[in-house]
């Protein structure tokens, strides 16, 4: 007797090209163990997958090393989170050689599982495993952009999935009918793949479990069957009942008995508002609603009146319910929101920001908010428009920008930038170096000394935006190093 | 013009010593005067941006204590500092460290003090008492109104006027002349005009349309507007035009492309609406200003930034929709 397999494994796509929609993460993956298959070690010697949970992260892992011939060791990382169990499980894999035969990619699931706090010295112990290794290590996260995840964020290859389309996973759930030759109704299919928001996982076992019981696969019995499975659906639900509320107690009562927190309900408020409202007037309403809770949200936060909670609620639920007075609920899909992504990003920008116009403020001898007004406005339009990268990357020079800084001034004109900022520094032997310094700079020399190495993110200060191959591999030579004494 | 590096005009054309300051002559006969005396009471300098306070200030402590004045120098600054405790600790580290030979007091500049509150003045003023046996603050303010009267009384007042049209006009054409920049006269007068007699910000302006080439009335004007980002003008018209989704997402690409906070972008937005590029129905501008301050305040009190931008934006598409 043949042991019956869930259709989640029997149908995992084999092959590469049977991972759909991913062509972008294809792209950025092959090239990088292609390095490995042929015995160069890339710069990142890890790379993290992150996408919503079933876009195909852990399948395209499968079938790369199915293909490339490596053998894959499977570790679940929230299993090994302790810096002990991390040096020992994976630390041993990571330095175990290929020898002979197939060499290893090490596959680390769920990433993101890693707590702040109780398990900080697995995820340090996991970058210098990360530093040592003479393994490839492919990790996956739903959600790369947690703050305990910045260290590794910038020591690995990031790789993004897209969330699926309905189409294609009624594509692929239609695949599944076929070669197990049941009757499905196309308008079931269609139903249980937008049920699953992208998520082929939870499609496929939501089509087996339909099969299952029935035999067969139509639309009267997947509504009585699918049901929501995780947190996710149960905020599409709160959404649906606050959109399509017909009292005001409904759209109240939904955003109360909701599991999620007030402020995960106000950025799906936020990101799917307009796709569910057309009319502008409704939309301003709905937006006016939500500005308005988020108001009375920093007046509990920030001033502790907490009974203000109340009518962030009711600004949130009826406030948003209510503001269609004109249109219908227009059937889009839910979209996650990009929140917490925006967030991560902004922050590394606005850092980025704070640290030169401190640098510049230091020189110009003003306030950092001054130089923010007054002298980042010009600078920006200077390394944006200037007619010869050479001005802009003079001045790069002259402040010893890093590379992210000059990124920010210079938008898409950036790369221009730093190759004529390079090109000058290799045409300028040291004393030329002095002399053309010496005009001006030579008082804030005093207080910094200009060094081009930090320019580069070679130097000790180079910490802001150093070129990331060049870091990594210092690192490596410190760890081994460390390793040997 | 051959070197390998450059720095902003601002600073590389900034007076290092009082004699080198053109203008405000009686203010630089009265300091130079201290220098003589090797002594001074506590200055007050007040005036509008842009006008020479900070540079009269380094230029002072330079002239007293020589190139490596800075040793001897506390520069704060009191919109940087988190709060009068950190001013009271750096201020009591620095009166602890080492003399300038032959004068017996060290100097703390502290800029943009009309920032304080009013407690933290009054404790600013024990601060004053407290270390006055070694050390003389300079305090920098554009409203001197806004500095409380017991430390208004304890200082030397120095009111820096307006550069006149002349003073700005004849640096600018040193500098360009000394850069080798093609230059319209009636460039210059322009950027006098629009910088009203901030010397830092009509540098600022020479230098980037020096970026662009030959500056005219036409570049300079062009790179002003340039100094606004354009996306912000494109996310207002998006917005007025009905389209609100497109302006929402580049609310998004703003915040990430140019880190600009919310405070920041209102400002953007508010400059924009009393600009000329911006085409719109006068009564229009007051309007959006009454609700853009709303927004700004809601930003102030600790709210989303994204949030309260994306109602600002929605509010906008229907008010494009009624003037329409």
């Amino acid at each position: 007797m043949t042991k019956r397999l869930p259709w989640v494994i029997k149908y995992r796509p084999k092959r590469v090209e049977e991972v759909v929609n991913q062509d972008k993460a294809k792209q950025a993956l092959i090239p990088w163990i292609e390095a490995w298959a042929s015995g160069r070690k890339p710069a990142k010697r890890a790379a993290l997958l992150y996408g919503p949970p079933g876009v195909g992260k852990t399948s395209l892992v499968e079938a790369i090393a199915r293909e490339y011939g490596f053998q894959l060791v499977e570790l679940n990382a929230s299993d090994y989170r302790r810096d002990v169990d991390i040096k020992r499980i994976v630390g041993s894999a990571a330095r175990k050689r290929p020898l002979y035969g197939r060499s290893l990619i090490i596959l680390l699931d769920e990433i993101d599982g890693i707590a702040p706090r109780e398990d900080a010295g697995g995820l340090k112990a996991l970058l210098e495993v990360i530093r040592d290794t003479e393994n490839p290590i492919v990790m996956t996260a739903n959600d790369p952009w947690k703050e305990q995840l910045r260290p590794l964020r910038d020591s690995v290859l990031l790789v993004e999935f897209k969330q699926l389309a309905t189409g294609h996973i009624v594509r692929l759930l239609e695949r599944i009918c076929k070669a197990e030759r049941l009757y499905c109704e196309k308008e079931a299919l269609k139903y249980i793949a937008e049920r699953s928001m992208g998520d082929v996982r939870a499609a496929v076992n939501d089509l087996e479990a339909v099969a299952e019981g029935y035999g067969k696969v139509t639309l009267s019995l997947a509504k009585v069957l699918v049901r929501g499975r995780d947190k996710s659906i149960d905020l599409w639900r709160t959404l649906n009942s606050i959109y399509y509320a017909k009292y005001a107690w409904q759209a109240k009562k939904a955003v109360t008995s909701s599991e999620e927190d007030y402020e995960t309900l106000l950025a799906w408020l936020n990101d799917n508002t307009y796709k569910k409202y057309r009319e502008p007037e409704d939309l301003y309403r709905a937006y006016d609603a939500l500005a308005r809770a988020s108001l009375f949200l920093s007046r509990a936060k920030y001033k502790g009146h907490w009974s203000m909670l109340s009518y962030v609620f009711d600004l949130m639920g009826p406030g948003v319910a209510f503001a269609r007075v004109k249109g219908q609920v227009a059937r889009e899909r839910f979209s996650y929101p990009e929140r917490i992504k925006l967030m991560a990003q902004l922050r590394q920008v606005r850092e980025t920001r704070e640290a030169l116009a401190g640098k510049l403020a230091e020189r110009i001898l003003a306030s950092k908010a001054t130089v923010k007004r007054e002298v980042i406005p010009f600078l920006t339009a200077i390394f944006r428009n200037s007619r010869d990268p050479t001005m802009p990357a003079r001045i790069a020079l002259g402040y010893n920008m890093t590379r992210e800084e000059v990124k920010l001034l210079a938008g898409a004109r950036a790369e221009e930038i730093l190759k004529a900022a390079e090109r000058i520094r290799k045409a300028r032997p040291e004393e030329e170096r002095e002399s053309g310094e010496e005009q001006a700079v030579k008082e804030a020399r005093q207080v910094k000394p200009t060094g081009l190495d930090a320019f580069l993110g070679l130097g000790p200060r180079g910490g802001g935006g150093p070129s990331r191959g060049s870091r990594s591999s210092r690192s490596t030579r410190r760890g081994r190093r460390r390793g040997r004494s | 013009m051959s070197s390998a590096f450059d720095v902003l005009w601002v600073e590389k054309y900034r007076p290092r010593s009082l004699k080198e300051i053109v203008n405000q002559e009686d203010i630089v006969k009265r300091l130079t005067k201290f220098v003589e005396e090797r002594n001074m009471p506590h200055l007050l300098f007040a005036g509008p941006a842009g006008t020479g306070k900070t540079t009269a200030a380094h230029a002072l402590a330079r002239d007293l204590y020589g190139d490596s004045y800075r040793q001897f120098v506390l520069e704060l600054n009191a919109s940087d500092e988190r709060g009068i405790n950190v001013i009271r600790e750096k201020v009591k580290e620095f009166a602890r460290s080492r003399t300038p030979p032959g004068i017996p007091f060290k100097i703390i500049i502290l800029d943009e003090a009309d920032n304080m509150t009013s407690d933290a003045q009054q404790a600013l003023r024990r601060l004053m008492e407290l270390y006055s046996a070694s050390t003389r603050f300079i305090l920098i303010a554009n409203y001197p109104s806004k500095i409380i009267d017991p430390i208004q009384s304890r200082c030397a007042f120095f009111r820096f006027q307006p550069l006149r049209k002349e003073d700005v006009v004849e640096r600018l054409r040193f500098i360009a002349d000394n850069e080798g920049v093609e230059y319209e006269d009636d460039a210059l007068e322009t950027i006098y005009e629009i910088s009203e007699g901030d010397m830092r910000k009509a540098i600022n302006i020479l230098q980037s349309a020096a970026a662009l080439g030959r500056v005219t009335v036409d570049s300079v004007f062009k790179v002003v507007g340039m100094a606004r980002p354009r996306e912000v003008r494109d996310m207002l018209k998006a917005a007025l035009d009905g389209e609100f989704e497109a302006a929402r997402t580049m609310l998004r690409r703003i915040m990430i492309e140019y880190g600009l906070s919310g405070e920041d972008i209102v400002r953007q937005i508010h400059k924009e609406i009393f600009g000329n590029e911006l085409k719109m129905p006068e009564e229009q501008r007051v309007l959006i200003a009454d609700y853009l301050g709303e927004i700004h305040y809601r930003l102030v009190e600790g709210s989303d930034d994204d949030i309260q931008l994306t109602a600002f934006l929605a509010w906008l598409t229907v008010l494009g929709r009624h003037a329409s």
